[in-house]
C-alpha cells in the first residue's frame, strides 16, 4: 500500500484490502497472546458453541483494523487510539475486506490529529467489525 | 433471565470498582518479535532486532499490551474452564453454564512501551448490565485496564501510563439452539480474549 505524501483530507477513502486469517495464524496469535480459549484453535469445540470453524480473535480484528490504517498512513503517522465493536463472527479462511475513510483532520501540537472510520466486512459486504482509528500525523518526523 | 446469568450479574456487581493489580513482568524484545511474527510482520522483527543490536530503544508493536490476554504464568490445564479460559479471563462465571464472546474494545495509547520496562496493570469491572436482544438475554460486563511503567528502561518515565483500555465481554447462556447470526445482538465477533 502506498502511503499518502501529504496529510489526508476528511472524506478521503483508503484503498480497500482483502485478506483472510489462516488456521495457523489463529493458533499462533492465541499462543503468543496466551489466549487458550478453545473456540480459536479447536474447531470441534467451536462447533459446540455454534461456530462453523475456529473464530478470529477480537484482538486480532483490532490489530487488522489498526495495521492497515498505519500501513496506509506511512511513517509520519502514529497510533493514538483505536476502538472497535464486533458485530458478526469471522472464522479461519473466511474472506474479509478492510475499508477506511478519513472522518476528521484537525491541527494539533505535533501536526494533525486524523480520525478514520474503519471496518472489516464479510464477503457479502456485511460488517464484521466496525470502529475508529485515531492517528497523530507528524508534520516532520525525524525518527522511526 | 436464567439463574446462571443472574448469578453472573450478582457476582459482577459486587466487584464493580474493585481494582486488581498485576505484575506483567519485564517486557522483552523476543516477546515483541513473536507477537509481530504471529501478525506476519517481518519488517517489525528486522527493525526491532537491528535497534537492539545498535543499543537503541525498542518500542513494542502498538497494540502489544492490549493484544496480550493474560500475563499470568499459568494456570495449568486442570485449572482452566471447559472452554479453555482461566477464571481471571472469564470473570464472574466460574462453575456456571455460560459462554463468552468479546463485544469490543477501546484502546488509548500513552507513552512508548519499551523493551526492558517492568509493566503493571490495574484492572476492574466497571459495569455489569442485563441486556436482551433478538437472540435472547445476556450480561454485558465492562472492564477497564490501565498499564503503567514501573522500574523502567532507560528512556521510559517511571509511573507513566502506557495504555488504557476499556473492553466489553458478553456472557451468554451455554445452551445454543442455533449458531449466532450476523447482526445478532450477542456479538459473535471475537471471543472473550
Amino acid at each position: 500500500m502506498t502511503a499518502p505524501t501529504t496529510a489526508p483530507i476528511a472524506g478521503q477513502t483508503c484503498p480497500p484490502h482483502t485478506y483472510h486469517h489462516s488456521h495457523l495464524q489463529l493458533f499462533r496469535f492465541s499462543a503468543v497472546s496466551w489466549n487458550s480459549h478453545r473456540i480459536h484453535y479447536d474447531a470441534a469445540f467451536a462447533a459446540t458453541e455454534g461456530f462453523p470453524d475456529v473464530v478470529v480473535q477480537s484482538t486480532l480484528h483490532g490489530e487488522t483494523l489498526t495495521r492497515h490504517v498505519l500501513d496506509w498512513a506511512g511513517p509520519e503517522a502514529e497510533l493514538a487510539s483505536v476502538s472497535w465493536r464486533n458485530r458478526a463472527t469471522a472464522v479461519a479462511g473466511e474472506q474479509l475486506t478492510w475499508t477506511a475513510t478519513v472522518r476528521t483532520v484537525e491541527p494539533c501540537d505535533e501536526g494533525a490529529r486524523v480520525t478514520l472510520d474503519a471496518a472489516v466486512l464479510k464477503e457479502d459486504g456485511a460488517p464484521c467489525v466496525t470502529g475508529s482509528v485515531e492517528l497523530t500525523w507528524r508534520a516532520a518526523r525525524t525518527s522511526p | 433471565m436464567s439463574a446462571a446469568l443472574e448469578e453472573v450479574l450478582g457476582r459482577a456487581r459486587k466487584l464493580i470498582g474493585e481494582w486488581e493489580h498485576e505484575d506483567c513482568g519485564v517486557l522483552a524484545v523476543k516477546d515483541f518479535c513473536r507477537y509481530a511474527a504471529s501478525l506476519n510482520d517481518d519488517d517489525y522483527i528486522r527493525r526491532a532486532r537491528a535497534q537492539e543490536a545498535a543499543g537503541e530503544p525498542v518500542v513494542a508493536p502498538p497494540l502489544f499490551l492490549a493484544g496480550t490476554l493474560s500475563w499470568q504464568d499459568g494456570p495449568t490445564e486442570d485449572a482452566l474452564q471447559r472452554d479453555g479460559l482461566a477464571a481471571r479471563e472469564a470473570p464472574c462465571t466460574d462453575g456456571l453454564p455460560v459462554r463468552h464472546v468479546h463485544g469490543g474494545q477501546s484502546v488509548r495509547l500513552g507513552g512508548p512501551v519499551l523493551a526492558g520496562t517492568r509493566v503493571t496493570a490495574e484492572r476492574a469491572i466497571t459495569s455489569a448490565d442485563h441486556r436482551s436482544g433478538r437472540s435472547g438475554e445476556f450480561v454485558l460486563l465492562g472492564i477497564t485496564t490501565r498499564f503503567t511503567a514501573q522500574d523502567t528502561a532507560e528512556d521510559t518515565v517511571d509511573g507513566a501510563e502506557l495504555m488504557a483500555m476499556d473492553e466489553t465481554i458478553v456472557v451468554l447462556d451455554l445452551d445454543l439452539p442455533d449458531a449466532p447470526a450476523e447482526g445478532d445482538p450477542r456479538p459473535a465477533g471475537g471471543a472473550a480474549a
